[in-house]
């Protein structure tokens, strides 16, 4: 019998329906011929680093004056496309209207954070709160896909997981309601890196990045190529979900991986203390998903609906509450919360949209700190009420 | 359109022309490359045999040619480096620069009276600059409201926090001082004393906005970091009177040492404390309760063969470089908390005058 694997209404012509193989005989293995690029290293697409190479010929007096002339250019490209460049140069593109807050329609563009560490803060009950200490480098607005343009992504083309696994595609590649923002962040020095990975800046007129995100965005809050994302583009008090890969645990047996019981330690207990034990039942097959060792955590996980209890200025960074996946200095992906409650709380109170501009700045600037009201500064005494 | 200026080509003196060609192909061989300069208005190098740093080798050793000696990894003006970090947006802490301009000496007093800044003790991983010095400036930002004063393991305090269920609203607590840990804005002491015939630890977060005054009545320090062993040790080490005077110090003499050896109760105990290397212990009289085996065990740990445990030294000690930066940056702020309390005091003096003269209360 088939299975169709995609639930969608309109046909995706590059979308092959392949039975699904109940049996995992030799005779129903699943073909080669499903997509050419199917083993291929991956990404196949695009090769990030590029080893650097040796100029022998070069002295290295020319070797560093080209190095700073590099390093000059990718200056010059992030100070023309900063937001002091912005409000004082014409753009491309006239400036389109700034959309409007649509109820349960806007989902904003995020942005890319690199995890610093935890500082413990206390809120003006006497109540003690850690928060993640996320700092927001410069980064940048790539390119933008609108939903009908999902289907031609290439990194969206790989089916193979989901006929494996005979999951459902996600709902955001068959609802084509959102688009796909990719966003640059770091720029860097363009010779670490291949032709092509600085190729896919070309386009945006920008240097090339270390970190490439994207974000699921309405087309309302959609960003032009260039745009100049910011620290305040989130508030103190919206809830925000961290996306990030979590922690590498190595290769971890079934005790810590899955908190299987194990057996007993002592009782005449032969060579079986940490072991999975039985696999499957008398003369089934092992089901594919079936929990085993293996390399634990660097994972993609999400961390939902924590608040922004504290912004600093002068360094860059946001204090999230609570504690988010992976491990210092690593990139997490910072988006206005998903979760129902706090999308309501937003069309009472709506954030800058699409992002934060200059013009929404308050008169005299930002504090170098701006704490949540509920939150205690440090410099301030503790008042309990009676 | 950029034009490239070509930098000024290296002296003709070195006799360096010839190796234009690239120093690859002179990794031990010959070259004889009079023929390439026939039009060239430079000189032709002295044959190879003459000149001794080309000599060839076998193994192919590799050569850099003598203007290059010594510029093998050329470096930014920190100017230039400066200038790309800000426009960049992240970077090392701007406020590094303030901090290694400062060239007095750190006073020893600083050491004693910040020992929770020194960074943490963990993977260089987990360590970021940032978060410290926010840690640092923090814990100083505190100490503006509440004066927090110096003390040891082994120190007796008294340490008042709210209590909304208290009569007075506030909840005093006297005890030695037995253990003191963690860094930064998470650093934790624990109080011992006997209350009513019962043993009391408490633990406190130094930075707790809760509390609200660490008053110190006895400043001392102990052989141990930690009296972990006074919970196996008779009661009358731990007795503190709630109503102890508070006792006067000098910041400049040094910390008395009590060197008193605890003898332990008989066993059971909740640890084997003849395993850690306490020094504070009677060790005769906790021998006497162990067998020979543990005996030995014990002398052999205390042979100290960790002082020549290198990788433990490393591991277990915070760089010397990252403790300066960590204790220049204290004194710094220390120095502007001084200038804060002066200020206060002045205010407050001020305003104390002028009430006084207006009649106001």
């Amino acid at each position: 019998s088939q299975l169709i694997v995609a639930m969608a209404t309109a046909p995706h012509t590059w979308l092959r329906l392949v039975p699904s193989c109940r049996s995992y005989s030799k005779a129903t293995r699943l073909h080669k011929i499903d997509y050419p690029w199917k083993d291929e290293p991956k990404p196949h697409w695009v090769r990030q680093f590029e080893a650097r190479r040796v100029d022998a010929d070069l002295t290295p007096e020319n070797r560093d004056w080209l190095r700073q002339w590099r390093l000059q250019r990718v200056r010059d490209a992030v100070a023309s496309s900063s937001e002091a460049a912005a409000a004082a140069s014409p753009l491309k593109e006239p400036p389109a209207a700034r959309p409007l807050w649509t109820p349960r329609v806007s989902q904003r563009c995020g942005l890319v954070g690199i995890k610093l560490g935890i500082l413990p803060m206390w809120y003006r009950n006497g109540q003690k709160v850690h928060t993640t200490v996320v700092q927001i480098p410069d980064q940048r607005v790539l390119r933008w896909v609108p939903p009908e343009d999902l289907g031609n992504y290439a990194s969206l083309r790989e089916m193979r997981p989901y006929r494996l696994n005979q999951s459902l595609l996600p709902r955001w590649l068959t609802q084509q309601r959102w688009g796909l923002q990719l966003v640059g962040a770091v720029p860097a020095d363009p010779a670490n890196f291949t032709a092509q990975w600085c190729g896919i800046f070309k386009a945006a007129g920008l240097p090339p990045m270390r970190k490439i995100s994207r974000f699921l965005v309405s087309p309302d809050a959609a960003l032009q190529p260039g745009a100049c994302l910011g620290l305040h583009h989130f508030r103190v008090g919206d809830c925000v979900d961290v996306v990030a890969r979590t922690v590498n645990r190595g290769f971890q047996g079934v005790m810590e991986r899955h908190l299987m019981e194990g057996g007993p330690a002592a009782h005449g207990s032969t060579k079986f203390h940490r072991k999975m034990g039985s696999a499957a039942g008398g003369g089934g097959p092992i089901y594919r998903g079936k929990r085993m060792p293996g390399v634990m955590g660097n994972r993609f996980r999400a961390a939902r609906s924590l608040p922004v209890l504290r912004v600093n200025t002068k360094h860059r960074l946001l204090f999230i509450k609570g504690f988010t996946p992976g491990p210092p200095h690593s990139y997490c992906q910072i988006m206005d919360s998903w979760m129902l409650d706090v999308r309501r709380s937003l069309d009472a109170n709506p954030p800058p949209m699409p992002t934060y501009f200059a013009e929404d700045a308050p008169e005299g600037g930002y504090p170098e700190d701006v704490y949540h009201p509920d939150l205690l500064p440090y410099d301030q005494p503790l008042e309990l009420p009676d | 359109s950029i034009q490239l200026e070509m930098p000024p080509a290296p002296s003709a003196a070195a006799g360096s022309c010839a190796l234009s060609l690239g120093s690859r192909f002179l990794f031990g061989c010959r070259v004889t490359a009079a023929h390439r300069f026939a039009a060239s208005p430079v000189q032709p190098p002295s044959p190879l045999h003459q000149q001794p740093h080309l000599q060839p080798c076998r193994q192919g050793r590799r050569w850099l040619r003598p203007e290059f000696r010594g510029v093998y990894k050329p470096r930014l003006s920190p100017e230039a480096m400066k200038e790309f970090w800000r426009l960049s947006g992240i970077g090392p802490d701007h406020s590094r620069a303030k901090v290694a301009d400062q060239q007095a000496e750190v006073p020893p007093e600083i050491k004693r009276l910040y020992q929770e800044a020194l960074p943490p003790i963990v993977s260089q991983d987990y360590r970021d600059p940032i978060v410290e010095s926010l840690h640092r400036a923090e814990m100083m930002r505190r100490r503006r409201v509440i004066n927090i004063p110096e003390f040891h393991v082994g120190s007796i305090l008294a340490v008042s926090v709210m209590d909304k269920h208290a009569p007075n609203k506030v909840n005093r607590f006297v005890g030695l001082c037995i253990l003191r840990r963690h860094t930064g804005l998470f650093t934790t002491f624990t109080l011992r004393n006997m209350v009513d015939q019962v043993c009391v630890q408490i633990e406190y977060e130094l930075y707790s906005p809760s509390i609200v005054s660490i008053q110190l009545l006895k400043l001392e320090r102990r052989l141990d970091d930690n009296l972990l062993y006074l919970m196996d040790a008779p009661h009358s080490h731990c007795t503190i009177p709630f109503d102890m005077v508070p006792e006067p110090y000098s910041r400049n003499d040094p910390v008395p040492v009590n060197r008193e050896r605890v003898r332990l109760n008989p066993p059971p105990w909740m640890c084997k404390w003849h395993l850690h290397g306490y020094q504070g212990i009677d060790l005769e009289h906790l021998y006497s309760y162990l067998s020979d085996k543990d005996v030995a065990k014990a002398i052999e740990f205390s042979k100290a063969y960790k002082r020549y445990d290198l990788l433990d030294q490393y591991l277990n000690r915070v760089p010397v470089p990252d403790a300066d930066y960590a204790f220049k940056d204290i004194f710094i702020q220390h120095q502007e908390l001084l200038q804060h309390q002066q200020q206060q005091q002045q205010s407050s003096k001020k305003s104390e005058v002028i009430s006084k003269l207006t009649g106001t209360a």
